[in-house]
């Protein structure tokens, strides 16, 4: 059970996540076919899978992967519309880490 | 004839007749008798994330089942629709919020009709759920064979998304409020700590303080039970934990569960039996 667990990250959290399987809500800054770039708390370049549907400007829930070089591919994006208040969503990442009994569980 | 009289005989017959289905007499049976057993007043209904859910402690099966070692009754929680399966009598939904994964049941009442239409044609008045998207439920956690579900009283679409947000920092605000006090007494706590003596804000991720004496990472109830034995009148021997029990509102279990964590926290010692305690005060 424990392992279905994605994690909530932002940008700044990518290198101790490498190799695992986060989620990330951030804004759409880019498109570029196959890849795109998002803005969680700072930049993350995506790979995008065949059916993601981005919109640019709008948030977006990925449930991806975080490779060594800390983009992210994509297994799972859901458009999260024009309507975010981001700094809500970094303090659940936060929460997520400083409370993470009820989030994930850690190998520490 | 005499339709009626020759049911109420027997009452199984009764509900099978009347519900249409044993499973529905069965989950009305059970939410019942969680009421009868006099939890209905208490009923409270706590936003939890999934792992809480999969956490969640039963002490004895039939028990309620307790989070941060507080009981719990109706929840609320998120979570992406993963899978959507209908069956007869009872449609299940697998979701997930990030934390965990939990299977949601949503039994159908044969005689309203109304919950199949969901799945039949959109058309009707009831909104939407489909794989991908959020859902919000709200019921009761049940363990059947083993295995953890949740007996859906309502599950609802989310249309605003900042919900799930709103939700998981409301889920964290209750976990904190049980597992370290209310925003209140850590206020008042840091407060007289900082003023009263050289108790950092360097300790604020460990130990909590009241007032004054540095006091471990305890449970709510230990919290309590030190607090009543600092504050009530007594002689020498301190109090014994009916007494305790009596002044804090709590349950007798619950004081000797609160006062094993404080002596293994040397906060208290036994007086005169292993019943009656007194604060350690140095």
């Amino acid at each position: 059970m424990a392992s279905e667990a994605t994690p909530r990250i932002s940008a700044k959290y990518l290198d101790s996540f490498t190799n695992q399987i986060v989620r990330i809500l951030g804004k759409v800054v880019s498109l570029r076919g196959e890849t795109a770039t998002i803005d969680a708390n700072g930049s993350i370049n995506l790979h995008l899978n065949r059916d993601a549907h981005l919109s640019l400007n709008n948030a977006v829930e990925v449930v991806g992967k975080v490779q060594p070089d800390l983009s992210v591919k994509v297994l799972q994006a859901t458009d999260f519309g024009g309507n975010i208040d981001f700094n809500a969503v970094e303090a659940v990442v936060d929460a997520t880490h400083r409370y993470k009994e009820i989030f994930y569980e850690s190998n520490d | 004839m005499d339709y009626g009289g020759g049911y109420s005989t027997t009452s199984y017959g009764a509900q099978g007749g009347a519900g249409g289905g044993g499973f529905m007499g069965g989950s009305q049976g059970g939410s019942q008798g969680g009421a009868g057993k006099g939890t209905y007043g208490k009923d409270t209904l706590r936003p939890v994330t999934i792992k809480q859910i999969l956490d969640a402690q039963q002490p004895h099966p039939d028990a309620e089942f307790k989070i941060d070692d507080v009981e719990i009754t109706q929840i609320t929680f998120v979570g992406q629709i993963r899978n959507i399966s209908t069956q007869t009598t009872n449609i299940t939904y697998k979701l997930d919020d990030g934390t965990g994964t939990v299977e949601a049941k949503q039994w159908i009442d044969a005689d309203a009709g109304t919950s199949m239409d969901i799945t039949s044609d959109g058309s009707v008045s009831k909104p939407k759920l489909v794989e991908n998207e959020w859902a919000r439920v709200w019921g009761r956690l049940k363990a059947f064979n083993n295995k953890r579900h949740v007996g859906v009283h309502v599950i609802r679409p989310i249309t605003d998304k900042m919900d799930i947000t709103y939700h998981l920092l409301e889920a964290t605000y209750v976990h904190l409020y049980f597992t370290k006090g209310s925003l209140d007494t850590i206020k008042q706590e840091n407060g007289t700590a900082n003023g009263n003596q050289e108790v950092g804000y360097g300790g604020g991720g460990g130990d909590t303080s009241m007032n004054g004496l540095r006091i471990p990472n305890v449970s709510m109830n230990a919290k309590r039970v030190y607090q009543v034995l600092k504050e009530s009148p007594q002689n020498n021997e301190g109090l014994h934990v009916q007494n305790i029990a009596a002044l804090a509102s709590m349950n007798v279990a619950e004081v000797l569960k609160a006062g094993d964590e404080l002596l293994s926290h040397s906060m208290i010692f036994t007086t005169v039996d292993d019943n009656t305690w007194a604060l350690l005060e140095f």
